[in-house]
């Protein structure tokens, strides 16, 4: 699966050599920047959906749950701010991600935390929307809450272990 | 000064760090640190959002009920930032950009003791809307934890030397 995986982005070692590419590399400070704005992506989505996490699991149970629901554009942003810096480091340097076991179960975990998503707006949705200032979140959203934290806490592992594999 | 450091990069503490192969040394103290700032700038940006007039339908007492989740990213950050110090003292500490991420921290800290009198003590906070001085501070809360954030990025970018020897 892994080798699967490896030469099926080999294919696109291309796009390092392409124009994007030569200004990230040849540029000091687009490096440092990117990485700033992918800190950033990741903090807006943590903090966005880390909160909404921590409230299925009991913390500051004042507020009604469904309220919470309006930072998720603000986790959405960030994480499309890292989608798009993750994209250009890859174009940017691809010989370091394509053979990095780190890179591929970093992209594993955003799949599954994604996933974990969609089972909450399946499964669990409608009750949270019903949750009131003091409510406990049912079971189901609390597991799927502290699956999201663990999963995005992996993911940020799982980065920050890239230039050490 | 110099001394100082050569005596703290030989400690066990700061050789095991420094330069263990196991990941559980400088990659995790790297991770803990950036797993902390996920939390701190997170939910900062995220409450002072709030005082800013995100989600109005939120309490401004119950979005204060988030702090503990800011707090221990905080302290997480103030341990694994004290290894990594530890670890390579001389690259920390005779780098000036270091010096500016420390300023900005004591000023984050600073700039929420006041936003924390000024709105989230208030016991009416909820009863009307945040005054102007309030929203100033939160807006500068935001901006002190992501200078925070960034400069301490670029350390990685402006160090002069790893070890006192260098």
């Amino acid at each position: 699966m892994f080798e699967a995986l490896q030469s099926w982005l080999e294919g696109v070692r291309w796009l390092g050599d392409t124009r994007v590419a030569e200004f990230v590399n040849d540029s000091f400070w687009a490096w440092p920047v990117l990485e700033d704005v992918h800190f950033l992506g990741l903090s807006l989505l943590v903090g966005a959906i880390g909160l909404l996490d921590l409230r299925m699991l009991g913390l500051a149970k004042a507020i009604p749950a469904a309220a919470l629901h309006r930072f998720v554009p603000v986790g959405i942003a960030g994480f499309l701010l890292c989608l798009v810096t993750g994209a250009l480091f890859f174009t940017s340097k691809p010989a370091l991600y394509i053979h990095n076991p780190a890179f591929y179960l970093k992209m594993l975990f955003i799949v599954l935390a994604g996933l974990n998503v969609m089972v909450f707006y399946l499964v669990a949705f409608r009750d949270v929307e019903r949750m009131g200032p003091g409510d406990s979140a049912p079971v189901a959203a609390k597991a799927i809450g502290a699956i999201s934290l663990i999963l995005w806490v992996g993911v940020i592992c799982f980065g920050r272990l890239l230039p050490f594999i | 000064m110099t001394s100082y450091l050569a005596w703290i990069e030989q400690t066990a503490l700061s050789v095991w760090i420094r330069e263990s192969p196991s990941y559980l040394a400088f990659p995790a103290v790297l991770i803990l640190h950036t797993v902390g700032m996920a939390f701190l700038v997170g939910t900062a940006v995220a409450v002072n959002l709030r005082v800013l007039g995100l989600a109005r339908n939120i309490p401004i007492s119950a979005i204060a009920r988030f702090f503990p989740a800011m707090w221990v990213g905080f302290w997480l950050n103030v341990l694994s930032g004290v290894a990594l110090v530890i670890a390579t003292p001389a690259k920390a500490l005779t780098n000036w950009v270091f010096y500016v991420k420390l300023g900005l921290i004591l000023l984050a800290l600073l700039n929420g003791r006041v936003l924390q009198n000024q709105v989230f003590n208030d016991p009416a906070v909820d009863e009307k809307p945040v005054s102007t001085k309030g929203k100033v501070l939160a807006a500068t809360s935001i901006l002190l934890w992501v200078g925070a954030m960034i400069t301490g990025r670029l350390l990685a970018y402006t160090y002069v030397r790893i070890l006192s020897g260098d």
